[in-house]
């Protein structure tokens, strides 16, 4: 679960990494009387979770107020979803440095990594100039020890007063990073300043959502998901992607729905929407087939194969969803694994032929939706 | 002989008086795999069938050490598969590992992040063979198993010589149909699991089918995130392993920085995609098939080349 820079930020200033002095602002007005207040020149940063934000004019340095007006403006376009943005001084600063932690899955620890160019995406650097990357490996009982952050910060090039404001950000960011359950914590730029300091211009944190139960306080806000319908599914505990194409996808298995998905494709289907009862959801048909129907599909498409999410549960749930919402679209089934003997004749009983073989069901859908877009059947 | 579970594997079940762990214990027994004992805190001098509950790992293997000292060399038990939920596994895979138990099966779906990295770095350390989570679990079909499989669906669970490992469940049972279907069956099928963190890795899994003397070929199936594959990849082509592997990898058409089904299944950063995966395979040698359908015929073309 991705925070907002401002949330991230927060967290920083509870573990002494220091941050700009920042206001939040809700509309274009409270933008400009906060830029005003914080004076010129000033950062003022959309607060959404996409990447890519200054790319797309999303974050923008102004010099004076009429610039700070334009700016807020701009951002605060209904179509751009930007519901919040953070005003902040522009920092002077002598160096822009690098410096994260990540899991490492092969040895079970963790990644930090810095580097001297910060500001660069490190995805990019790490394809362009990996050389300008140093990486350390941190123990995952231990922690991070003093010398590995003072280490790196004179292989950056630090000089003494510098090296130890950045070692103790190091520090700091890396206990944040454990007590929070963290799967990322970024910092990208770090500023130096010219009086040794060093700042944390952005913050990026993501909780893992697995760890949720024991980090009170960390919840996706509505306006953070795309749509509704990924916001009720979300609230369901039903994995679900919003795409716009014919077929709804209401399959079961994390690997069987991805296979299906790359199927569809394959054979020059569009997909509507990505949705997985499988696991734990395997009961819930009818709220699976409520989401589905809501982006008005051309048809649905049922793909299982599942171990512990039993074929005739599956089979029965999705007959009486289909008696209970009527859908106006055809549904495609090919329902199999445990309990498929019987999950066969529940469809059969209710009319709809049980199909057996996964990409079978994949051209009947894809058929169903030409058909439905008054193309002719392949 | 297959990998990782026989009919030599003496198992404990941890959480196998919940309704999820009796059922699946139960079905473990019905196929041939050994339960000597379960655990669950609170519930020692119960019973789940027929196998003894105790209060805790240590505690069941000096009574079954002492129940049956001179039948057994060595430990009462050399495997754990655990049916606990996922925010006590970790205390769970450290208290095997603390008694000894060096093959520990987790089916857990949703372990903390940081809990797996511990996780991880413990079995390295310990030596120790950590499946999952997020996993069915192990099985070698006709022999015993570890875990979750409808080992009675037999045109998936069909007894033979072809290594299977997998990232998924339920595609695992589309792409085994495939091979059953070619006329093949499964030596051992390895469910490394779906998180981002696996306690075991395919390159370790694939070691070990190189060395198993009832493994012919190998069929993988992977998807999009993580380095998993390029690790497998590397190993093909540093001849550490030499037998014929089949791969399937999903997600190919996933969009970029959204997570496709399992928590491991996430392109980052440019790297993990299923394109980038299905490339290294095939430079190093492996056969790469588009879709799981093709999964059959490949291992037929590989399997009649080299003579088998």
């Amino acid at each position: 679960m991705k925070l907002h820079e401002y949330q991230a930020k927060a967290l920083f200033r509870e573990y002494g990494i220091p941050v700009p002095e920042g206001i939040l602002a809700a509309s274009a007005e409270e933008a400009c009387a906060a830029a005003e207040r914080t004076g010129f020149p000033c950062v003022i940063k959309s607060q959404i979770l996409q990447g890519g934000r200054g790319k797309a004019g999303l974050v923008r340095l102004v010099h004076s107020s009429e610039k700070a007006r334009n700016a807020a403006h701009f951002m605060f376009q209904p179509e751009k979803k930007v519901r919040k943005v953070l005003i902040e001084p522009a920092v002077s600063h002598v160096r822009e440095l690098y410096l994260s932690f990540t899991p490492d899955p092969v040895s079970g620890s963790h990644f930090l990594l810095a580097s001297a160019e910060g500001g660069v995406e490190i995805e990019t650097l790490a394809r362009e100039a990996p050389e300008k990357i140093h990486k350390l490996h941190i123990d995952s009982f231990m922690g991070i020890m003093p010398w590995q952050a003072r280490s790196i910060a004179y292989d950056l090039g630090l000089e003494p007063v510098q090296a130890k404001a950045f070692a103790a950000v190091a520090e700091s960011l890396f206990a944040l990073y454990r007590d929070k359950d963290a799967e990322l914590a970024e910092i990208n730029p770090l500023f130096i300043t010219a009086d040794g300091k060093a700042v944390a211009a952005d913050a990026k944190i993501a909780i893992d959502g697995n760890a949720l139960y024991r980090q009170p306080g960390f919840f996706q806000a509505p306006e953070d998901f795309d749509s509704d319908i990924e916001r009720e599914a979300a609230a369901e505990g039903i994995p679900y992607l919003q795409f716009d194409g014919d077929i709804s996808l209401m399959c079961a298995g994390a690997g069987l729905t991805t296979a299906v998905f790359d199927l569809v494709i394959d054979f020059g289907g569009s997909v509507a929407n990505y949705l997985e009862f499988g696991g734990p959801n395997y009961r819930k048909s009818l709220r699976a087939m409520e989401l589905c129907i809501k982006n008005k599909p051309k048809v649905i498409l049922v793909v299982t194969f599942g171990t512990i999410a039993r074929a005739d549960i599956m089979a029965e749930g999705i007959v009486d969803a289909i008696q209970r919402l009527k859908p106006s679209c055809p549904i495609v089934t090919c329902i199999r694994g445990t309990g498929e003997e019987k999950a066969r004749k529940i469809l059969l009983n209710a009319g709809l032929e049980p199909l057996t073989d996964t990409e079978e069901a994949v051209k009947r859908a894809i058929a169903h939706a030409r058909a439905a877009s008054g193309g002719n059947l392949p | 002989m297959s990998i990782i579970v026989d009919r030599n594997t003496r198992a404990i079940v941890l959480g196998a008086t919940g309704e999820e762990g009796s059922f699946w214990t139960g079905h473990m027994v019905a196929l041939g795999t050994e339960v000597a004992a379960s655990i669950t805190p609170g519930k020692e001098g119960a019973r789940v069938g027929s196998i003894p509950v105790y209060h805790s790992v240590r505690r069941a293997l000096s009574a079954l050490a002492s129940h049956e000292s001179g039948q057994h060399s060595g430990s009462p038990a050399n495997a754990a598969m655990l049916f606990v939920p996922p925010r006590f596994t970790k205390d769970a895979v450290f208290e095997c590992l603390d008694a000894g138990i060096r093959l520990i099966v987790t089916v857990a779906d949703g372990i903390p992040l940081h809990d797996a990295l511990q996780i991880r770095a413990a079995a390295l350390q310990e030596g120790a063979m950590v499946i999952g989570g997020n996993t069915s679990g192990v099985i070698s079909p006709g022999k015993a198993m570890l875990g979750m499989f409808p080992y009675w669906i037999s045109r998936v669970y069909t007894p033979g010589r072809i290594g299977v490992m997998t990232r998924s469940g339920s595609l695992t049972n589309e792409v085994t149909s495939m091979v059953v279907k070619a006329g093949f069956g499964v030596s051992t099928l390895v469910g490394v699991g779906g998180d981002p963190v696996p306690g075991m890795r395919f390159a370790e899994v694939l070691r070990l089918f190189e060395q198993d003397p009832e493994t012919d070929a190998v069929v993988m199936i992977g998807e999009l995130g993580g380095t998993m594959e390029e690790e497998a990849a590397s190993l093909i082509a540093s001849k550490a392993f030499s037998k014929p592997l089949v791969a399937f990898v999903g997600g190919r058409h996933a969009p970029p920085g959204k997570r496709m089904g399992h928590a491991g299944a996430i392109v980052t950063g440019g790297s993990g995609s299923a394109m980038d995966k299905m490339r290294a395979l095939a430079d190093a040698g492996a056969l790469v098939a588009e879709r799981a359908s093709q999964v059959g015929s490949l291992l037929v073309q590989v399997l009649s080349a080299r003579g088998h």
